[in-house]
């Protein structure tokens, strides 16, 4: 979608005045494919967790507030994906030694 | 020649099988056709009302599977116009007295015995359509330009075609003009882009429906109705002629695009 799409989208928010008929039928294309099989019941969410899977392998995530959904217009098909990353927290300093709280592990006294 | 057997079918409940049904039924006696229309919706049977024959039922096609009478006896005359017939429904019972090899051996002395075999099928995919279908060479899908009706005859479409039914023709029912051109309502080409088969045609809104349908007549038969015009154009379509969709609209551009649309084409 170019800038002024994208821009005239956010000043309505239904989406630029368009007939209602338009809305009908992009709705029933995109319902039609749905209907007319591809994706099972439960596609999205196994996506979802296979999605969830590769990417925790190498970046932190946070899982409850993924959001994956596919946009469909008449120009294109897109399935998109929002992983919101967890902050790792920054490393502190302490008397010029460079401490992680998450390192700091309590020392048990034992008796001998 | 052996007659033709239509089915028609739409997926959603009340985007007008029966009117149609009985309307086109009429329509093509009326042009000296020898029609008989049958009535599949076993336990809610509409198309003798529709037709104002509900007084006139004695055997029904429940009887007829089940060897109580044979077919001719069930088979009720319209006293209106003599080359029109009924099947009607049983009441009393349910689509399980039916099955689609009862429905194929029916079907088949009505094709022998009349021009047109218009068959009206229940709403739904379960059995009452399938039993619908089994005998048609034909199937016609009523739709309105609504998003549900529209996406029902899709799937319908889609279980006709693994049936291997491959006449499958499209009606649009109840279209509105005026909203049409506002935009407000999904127009013929969006229709057909959507449903991707054959446009049979086109039936305005029209109170004359309500009307004639209170009264047990057949607005086909009345000259001043325009849903009326619609199915008799629609009839002689059947019939291989080049007969316009709809009566003249005063939206012109609407009417030169069908016209484009339909050059030359005939069934």
């Amino acid at each position: 979608m170019g800038f002024l799409d994208k821009l005239m989208k956010h000043l309505s928010p239904g989406g630029y005045a368009q007939p209602s008929k338009q809305a009908a039928k992009e709705r029933l294309k995109l319902a039609l494919t749905y209907d007319r099989g591809g994706l099972a019941q439960g596609t999205i969410e196994q996506l979802r967790d296979g999605i969830i899977q590769v990417i925790a392998q190498h970046l932190t995530i946070n899982e409850d507030e993924i959001e994956i959904n596919f946009d469909r217009t008449s120009e294109q098909d897109r399935l998109i994906a929002s992983i919101p990353l967890r902050m790792v927290p920054r490393p502190r300093m302490k008397g010029g030694q460079a401490t992680t709280t998450a390192e700091k592990t309590p020392t048990q006294s034992s008796k001998t | 020649m052996a007659g033709r057997v239509i089915t028609v079918t739409s997926g959603k409940g009340g985007v007008g099988k029966t009117t149609f049904s009985a309307n086109v039924s009429a329509a093509l006696a009326e042009l000296g056709k020898k029609a008989v229309a049958v009535d599949t919706d076993v336990g809610l049977r509409n198309l003798d009302i529709v037709m104002g024959l509900e007084n006139r039922i004695v055997y029904d096609l429940v009887d007829v599977v089940e060897g109580r009478c044979r077919l001719q006896k069930a088979i009720i005359r319209d006293k209106r116009i003599a080359t029109l017939h009924m099947l009607p429904a049983a009441q009393t019972r349910d689509k399980s007295a039916v099955s689609p090899d009862a429905m194929e051996k029916i079907c088949a002395e009505l094709r022998s015995q009349f021009d047109f075999t218009i068959i009206d099928s229940p709403a739904g995919i379960e059995s009452g359509f399938q039993n619908a279908i089994a005998g048609a060479d034909e199937v016609v899908i009523v739709t309105t330009p609504h998003v549900s009706a529209i996406r029902d005859a899709d799937r319908v479409i889609g279980l006709l075609e693994a049936a291997e039914k491959q006449q499958i023709f499209l009606v649009i029912n109840r279209l509105q003009a005026a909203m049409v051109r506002r935009g407000d309502m999904l127009d013929i080409p969006d229709i057909l882009d959507i449903l991707a088969i054959e446009l049979l045609g086109i039936i305005p809104e029209d109170e004359s429906i309500v009307v004639s349908s209170n009264r047990g007549e057949l607005a086909a038969l009345h000259a001043a109705s325009p849903a009326g015009q619609a199915y008799k154009n629609i009839a002689r379509r059947l019939l291989g002629e080049d007969a316009p969709l709809m009566p003249v609209d005063e939206d012109k551009g609407l009417l030169k695009w069908l016209a484009r649309l339909f050059k030359g084409r005939a069934l």
